[in-house]
């Protein structure tokens, strides 16, 4: 478990956008773990791991109500949402280039989005998962966990080209 | 979005710039792209919409202390069995002894590899890690009654805690450092611009007195002593000499205080 604990509070902090609550929700996730661990093997133990700070998370925020994880409400904003990034002109790559430099908006722009995106663009770009192995974490097909990475994408880039 | 099939066409681009495409959707798509330049853009945008992901929101470490505390969870936990105390007594022991021997006789030749030299090699990264992190110790304090109680709750022994201002050696702060899963209390000194970390251990061998020789591991001196109570481990990059100087200053200051450590 111990190697996986980077990519457990990156996950955690993302979620929760709070590092002292990334804390405490990994150190959760980690007794969790510890006790579903005796007697059972895991396969793969990085999506299910993170699969049980996931749940942390969302456990912890609902109930310090740090921020509303409802994904019903949320789903809605993205889902209307053009998947394609930018407009139907070929993109300027240049001015590309000169938006992705500003980090910290991006971050703000990744912090932005609603749970179940966040969490499918971090577990993907940031953790590294498999699709089918965030399918296995969040639970859901691997089709719904393309369509919410594209859309996680999409509005990051569509919030990068917004003028500030 | 008006053509439903485009949809898919992103999430297949998507798929693409993730390598999660096979070859033979790649070479289709490769086509599309061919025959279709805004396709074309919006794989680049993508990718380099990932590639920023990946550069300005890395993965994080854990925070130290975090994985101090986890390491102490789960560590017990892997060997917890009927006698699980024992178990963990019976691997400190061992490596105790191992470094009392090593210690005492201070010859490389007779050192027995295994237990004594993973616990100083643990402390040497250990060391390591914390200067490049800038973040030598968990609790920041000179004061004695500040960091002994912080350490007492942290780690099973009651650390001992030499004042060593008059030598030199300015009391830093205190962390834990987890040897032989077991979370042991460290002090940090310094001097001049040089940092001694100082870990307590159980001492369990009798005879085991004496001070040891200065080792070198991965380039940081490794200074080694134990007295009835404990077995002390100290890592600088502060040179031979005043290392040694060090811990016969601990040493010194140990005795008269004579207070027995609780366990």
């Amino acid at each position: 478990m111990l190697p996986l604990l980077d990519d457990a509070y990156s996950l955690a902090k993302w979620l929760s956008q709070n590092p002292t609550d990334a804390e405490d929700i990994v150190q959760d996730a980690a007794l969790r773990a510890l006790q579903a661990l005796s007697g059972v093997s895991v396969d793969r133990p990085k999506p299910w791991f993170l699969a049980i700070v996931r749940n942390a998370a969302m456990t912890f925020m609902a109930r310090n109500r740090r921020k509303t994880v409802s994904y019903a409400g949320d789903m809605a904003d993205l889902d209307a949402l053009d998947l394609r990034q930018g407009d139907d002109r070929a993109p300027d790559p240049e001015q590309e280039l000169i938006a992705y430099e500003d980090g910290e908006r991006l971050r703000q722009a990744i912090a932005g989005l609603p749970s179940p995106f966040l969490e499918t663009l971090v577990m993907r770009d940031i953790n590294g998962l498999s699709y089918r192995e965030i399918a296995e974490a969040t639970e859901s097909p691997v089709g719904t966990v393309m369509s919410r990475l594209a859309r996680a994408r999409s509005a990051v880039a569509k919030a990068m080209k917004t003028n500030p | 979005m008006t053509d439903p099939s485009s949809d898919d066409r992103i999430l297949k681009l998507n798929a693409a710039v993730d390598g999660e495409l096979d070859a033979a959707h790649w070479l289709e798509l490769e086509r599309e792209m061919r025959d279709d330049p805004a396709l074309a853009a919006q794989y680049r945008l993508i990718a380099s919409t990932r590639e920023a992901i990946h550069r300005h929101a890395p993965r994080e470490a854990a925070p130290r202390a975090l994985v101090e505390r986890i390491a102490a969870l789960a560590e017990p936990a892997k060997v917890r069995r009927p006698f699980w105390t024992g178990a963990r007594t019976l691997a400190l022991a061992a490596s105790i002894a191992a470094v009392a021997f090593a210690a005492g006789v201070s010859l490389m030749a007779l050192r027995t590899p295994g237990a004594s030299d993973a616990a100083a090699q643990r402390l040497v990264a250990d060391f390591a890690r914390a200067e490049i992190a800038g973040q030598p110790f968990d609790v920041a304090s000179s004061d004695r009654h500040t960091v002994k109680p912080w350490l007492a709750a942290h780690a099973t022994i009651s650390a001992e805690i030499a004042d060593l201002a008059q030598e030199g050696f300015t009391l830093e702060g205190g962390r834990i450092a987890i040897v032989d899963r077991v979370p042991a209390p460290t002090l940090v000194y310094r001097k001049r611009e040089h940092l001694i970390a100082v870990t307590e251990l159980p001492a369990t061998m009798a005879g085991s007195r004496g001070a040891g020789a200065i080792e070198t591991v991965d380039g940081f001196h490794v200074a080694r002593w134990s007295d009835a109570n404990l077995s002390y481990v100290a890592v600088s990059d502060i040179d031979e000499n005043e290392l040694a100087a060090f811990a016969e200053a601990f040493r010194a200051a140990q005795k008269p205080a004579g207070e027995s450590p609780a366990r």
